[in-house]
C-alpha cells in the first residue's frame, strides 16, 4: 500500500517539475466574468493571456465553483474580480487554487471596481426581505462602456504591479483602446437616441449603468426581488405596466434568463425581447468588448424598432 | 306655412344655444388638455430633476475616502467623453506599499464606514420526525431519544473572514438539543476554530485548528449543508453522529496537472469517539485524501476522491477507515442549478477489538466492515428538487448489518430557506431495544421534515 502511493507521489513530483513553469513570458491573468477578460485583453494586448471563469452562459452571481476553475487559477500570474459582492464565489476558488500570488491582498488581486462611481447604493437599512440585494451597491458596471476608463486604469495599474517594465505597452494599448471607444460610444449613443422614448423591462437589475448612460428607461424587472422568482401577482402587475406605458416596450434578457417566460410576457403585453449579452466571450482580443457592447447596441435599437 | 316658419324660427332659436354650449364645452376640453400637457411636462421635469439630484446624492455617497477626481462620471446628460484617461478615485498601491507589511488599519481602509473587518452569519436547521411509538420506546430512530419531535438539530453562528493578508479565519459556534444519558439538554459548543494559511509556497496550503475533517464527500459539509434530511446511515455508524471532526493541522497540495487534483495530508489528536478516540499526538489520526475533477463538456461534471485515515481506539488498538468516493453533475446550458446530481460513498473499516472467550481470556481480533450509500436527485425548477437515497451498512465492530431508503423532496423559496420532507424505511438485521428492553427498532419507518434558513454570510460550498 505505501509503496504505490510513494510512486504515485513521485510521478507527480516529476509531472510538477518537467511541466514549463515560467515558459512564456506573457502574464497569465484570470478574470471572474467575461468582461473583464474582455477588458484586460484591451489593455494587457499580447502581453497578457486571459481566460475567465464564468462562461458567457452563465450567470456571474451563483456560479456553481467546480474545481475545474481551480485548475484555471491555480496557475495564474493575477485574478480580476469584478468585487461588490457579485463574484464572491471567487473566495472559494481561491481557496481551493492554492495559489498565493491571487489569494485577496496580494499584488495579483485586482479588484476592478475600484475607483467606480457605484449606483444604487442603498441609503436606508437593507434586509433580505428585499431579496438576494447588493450591500455594497449595483455591480454591474461593466455592461456601461463609459466607464471603461476607469476600468482600465485600475487594470492597467495592476498589471503594471505585476510587470513594471510594461507599464509603458500597456499605457499604449489603453490608449488605442479608449481611442477605438470614443467613436464608438458617440456612434452608440446616436443608435441609442431614438430609443428614449422607449421603455425597458429587464430579468435582473443588471442594465442600470448602461441605461442611465444612454439615457433609456427602465420600466421594472421580471424578477419580484433580486434573485427570487416573480410570482404570479408580480407578473400580472408588470404585463398591466407594459400595457399602460404606451410606448414601445422591450424585455432586455440575458442568456441565463427565462427566455419562456420572457417570451410569454411580451406576447401577453405586445412586447418585444432583446437577448443581451450573448456575444460575451464569443470574440476574444482587444476588440472583444467593443463587440460585445456593439451587439447589445444593435439586439436593443432592433428590438425597440 | 305661417305656422311652418314660426316652427323654423323656434328651432333656430332653441338650437343657438345647444350650438354655444357645445362651442364652449370644446373650449373647456382644449382647455384641460392644455392643463394635462403643462401637468405632465412639469411632471416630466420634476422627475428629470429629481433623478438627477438622485444621482449626484449617490455620487456623492459612493465616493471613496479620500476622494479622488474621476474624469468619467455618472452617466451624463451629454453624450461622455474618454478622451481623457480617468485615474481611478483610489489608485492601487505602489511596489513601495504592497513590500511593505500590511496592518489591519490598512484592510479597514478597503472597506466602507459601518462595516466589520469580518462576515458573520447563522445558519439554523429545525428538525422533526414522526416515527412509531416501539421506535421511540426503543429510542432507536434517526434522531435518537428525540424521537416524536421537533427541535434545534444545530443552530451555527459562523465568523469567517481574513485575518491578515496571508491567512482566513473561521470560528463556528453552535447550540443544539443534545440527547445523552437519556437526558435532552441544549447545548451550545464550539463546531469549529482554524485558520487556512493562503501564501505557502509550492501551491500548498495549511489548515490549524479544530475543523470538519475533509474525508469523504459528505463528512466536511454541517448538517444543514448535506443533501438529506439525516447524514447516511453508514458515516453515522462507522463515523458517529459528530462525523470526523479533529484538532490537528491539513495541509494541501494542488500540482501543476491539466486537471484538477488536490492531495491531502492530516495529522490530528484523534479525538472521535466512534472510530479513534485515542486523543494523543503521541499516537495521532493520520488521514490523506486525494480528489480529483473532470469536466465532461460544458454540462457534465464528475468528481472522483479517494480517503483514508489511520489511528489508534482509546484502547491503543489500530483503526484504519478507507474510502471511495464520487459525484456528478448535469447542468443543462444556461441552467442556474443542475437538473440532476448523483452521489455516493463506499467506507471500509478495519478495526483490532479485544475479544473475550468463555474463560474471560482476552484476544484481538481484526473486525473488517464495510457500507455504502448513493442518491440521486431532480431539480427540475429552481424552488423545487426531489430525491432517493439507499444506504446499506455492516455494524464496525458488532454483528450484523441495515438497510435504508429515503425519498424526499425539498422547497426552497430563495437560496436562504429551505423545507425538506422525507419518508425513511429502515430494516435492520436485529432487534433494537430501549433501556429496560422497551420498544423495538428493527423496522423504522420515519417521516422526516427540516427547515432550514440563514442570516447574513454564509461561505460559499464547493461541488
Amino acid at each position: 500500500m505505501k509503496r504505490p502511493l510513494g510512486l504515485l507521489f513521485l510521478a507527480l513530483l516529476t509531472l510538477a517539475g518537467a511541466l514549463p513553469a515560467g515558459a512564456a513570458a506573457k502574464l497569465r491573468v484570470i478574470a471572474t466574468i467575461p468582461d473583464l477578460k474582455a477588458l484586460t485583453e484591451a489593455v494587457g494586448g499580447d502581453l497578457v493571456e486571459v481566460d475567465s471563469l464564468a462562461r458567457s452562459n452563465q450567470n456571474p452571481h451563483d456560479l456553481e465553483v467546480r474545481p475545474s476553475l481551480m485548475v484555471k487559477l491555480r496557475r495564474a500570474d493575477a485574478l480580476v474580480v469584478n468585487g461588490l459582492e457579485l463574484d464572491q464565489w471567487a473566495e472559494a476558488v481561491i481557496r481551493g487554487a492554492n495559489n498565493a500570488r491571487v489569494v485577496p491582498g496580494s499584488p495579483g488581486y485586482i479588484d476592478a471596481s475600484r475607483g467606480i462611481p457605484v449606483l444604487d447604493v442603498p441609503t436606508v437599512r437593507v434586509d433580505r426581505s428585499m431579496g438576494d440585494v447588493h450591500p455594497l451597491g449595483n455591480p454591474h458596471y461593466t455592461v456601461d462602456p463609459g466607464l471603461a476608463p476607469i476600468v482600465t486604469q485600475t487594470l492597467l495599474e495592476g498589471l503594471a504591479r505585476l510587470a513594471p517594465e510594461q507599464r509603458p505597452a500597456l499605457e499604449r494599448q489603453r490608449q488605442a483602446f479608449l481611442a477605438r471607444l470614443e467613436p464608438a460610444l458617440a456612434r452608440w449613443q446616436t443608435t441609442l437616441a431614438p430609443l428614449q422614448a422607449a421603455r425597458f423591462v429587464v430579468y435582473h437589475n443588471d442594465f442600470g449603468y448602461f441605461f442611465r448612460r444612454f439615457g433609456l428607461r427602465q420600466l421594472g424587472t421580471i424578477e419580484e426581488r433580486p434573485g427570487i422568482p416573480p410570482s404570479p401577482a408580480h407578473l400580472a402587475r408588470l404585463v398591466r405596466d407594459m400595457k399602460d406605458a404606451g410606448a414601445r416596450v422591450v424585455i432586455v434578457v440575458e442568456p441565463w434568463s427565462d427566455h419562456k417566460l420572457a417570451a410569454r410576457l411580451a406576447e401577453e403585453a405586445g412586447a418585444r425581447v432583446a437577448v443581451v449579452n450573448a456575444r460575451l466571450g464569443a470574440a476574444s482580443g482587444s476588440e472583444a468588448y467593443l463587440a460585445s457592447v456593439e451587439a447589445n447596441v444593435t439586439a436593443l435599437a432592433q428590438a425597440a424598432r | 306655412m305661417r305656422a311652418w316658419r314660426i316652427a323654423a324660427i323656434v328651432t333656430v332659436l332653441a338650437g343657438f344655444p345647444a350650438t354655444a354650449a357645445a362651442q364652449d364645452a370644446e373650449a373647456l376640453r382644449r382647455e384641460i388638455e392644455q392643463l394635462r400637457q403643462q401637468m405632465e411636462r412639469s411632471q416630466r421635469e420634476y422627475q428629470k430633476s429629481l433623478e438627477t439630484l438622485t444621482e449626484r446624492l449617490q455620487r456623492l455617497e459612493s465616493r471613496p475616502q479620500p476622494p479622488a477626481p474621476t474624469a468619467v462620471t455618472p452617466p451624463p446628460a451629454t453624450p461622455p467623453t474618454v478622451a481623457a484617461p480617468a485615474a481611478p478615485a483610489t489608485a492601487p498601491p505602489g511596489l513601495a506599499d504592497l513590500a511593505r507589511p500590511r496592518q489591519p488599519f490598512t484592510l479597514y481602509g478597503e472597506r466602507r464606514q459601518g462595516q466589520l473587518l469580518f462576515d458573520i452569519g447563522v445558519a439554523a436547521d429545525l428538525v422533526g420526525n414522526v416515527v412509531q411509538r416501539n421506535v421511540e420506546k426503543a429510542q432507536a430512530g434517526t434522531f435518537a431519544g428525540r424521537e416524536n419531535r421537533f427541535f434545534p438539530r444545530e443552530v451555527e453562528l459562523a465568523l469567517f473572514g481574513q485575518i491578515d493578508p496571508y491567512a482566513r479565519g473561521e470560528v463556528r459556534i453552535e447550540a443544539a438539543e443534545e440527547f445523552e444519558d437519556g437526558e435532552r439538554s441544549l447545548e451550545v459548543n464550539l463546531a469549529e476554530a482554524y485558520l487556512t494559511l493562503l501564501t505557502l509556497p509550492f501551491s500548498t496550503q495549511a489548515k490549524l485548528g479544530f475543523m470538519r475533517n475533509r474525508f469523504g464527500l459528505l463528512n466536511e459539509r454541517h448538517l444543514h449543508d448535506g443533501p438529506q434530511v439525516d447524514r447516511p446511515n453508514v458515516l453515522v455508524k462507522f463515523l458517529g453522529d459528530e462525523g470526523l471532526r479533529e484538532s490537528g493541522a491539513e495541509l494541501t497540495w494542488v500540482p501543476p496537472l491539466p486537471f484538477y487534483m488536490q492531495a491531502l495530508v492530516g495529522v490530528f489528536n484523534g479525538d472521535n469517539d466512534e472510530a479513534f478516540g485515542r486523543g494523543s499526538l503521541k499516537a495521532p489520526l493520520v488521514t490523506g485524501r486525494l480528489r480529483s475533477f473532470f469536466e465532461l463538456g460544458d454540462a457534465h461534471a464528475l468528481q472522483l476522491g479517494v480517503s483514508a485515515a489511520t489511528g489508534e481506539t482509546p484502547d491503543r488498538r489500530r483503526s484504519t477507515l478507507a474510502g471511495l468516493d464520487a459525484k456528478f453533475k448535469f447542468t443543462p446550458e444556461g441552467w442556474r442549478h443542475s437538473l440532476l446530481t448523483v452521489g455516493g460513498e463506499w467506507l471500509y473499516s478495519n478495526r483490532t477489538v479485544e475479544v473475550f472467550d468463555a474463560t474471560g481470556a482476552g484476544a484481538d481480533r481484526k473486525r473488517k466492515r464495510t457500507g455504502w450509500y448513493a442518491y440521486a436527485e431532480v431539480q427540475p425548477w429552481q424552488r423545487w428538487l426531489g430525491g432517493v437515497r439507499y444506504d446499506w451498512t455492516q455494524y464496525p465492530v458488532d454483528p450484523g448489518d441495515e438497510w435504508a431508503v429515503e425519498p424526499y423532496i425539498a422547497f426552497s423559496p430563495s437560496e436562504f430557506l429551505r423545507f425538506r420532507l422525507a419518508y425513511k424505511h429502515t430494516e435492520r438485521s436485529h432487534r433494537v431495544t430501549g433501556p429496560d428492553d422497551r420498544g423495538s427498532g428493527r423496522i423504522l419507518d420515519e417521516l422526516l421534515f427540516q427547515a432550514t434558513f440563514f442570516l447574513g454570510a454564509h461561505s460559499t460550498h464547493g461541488f
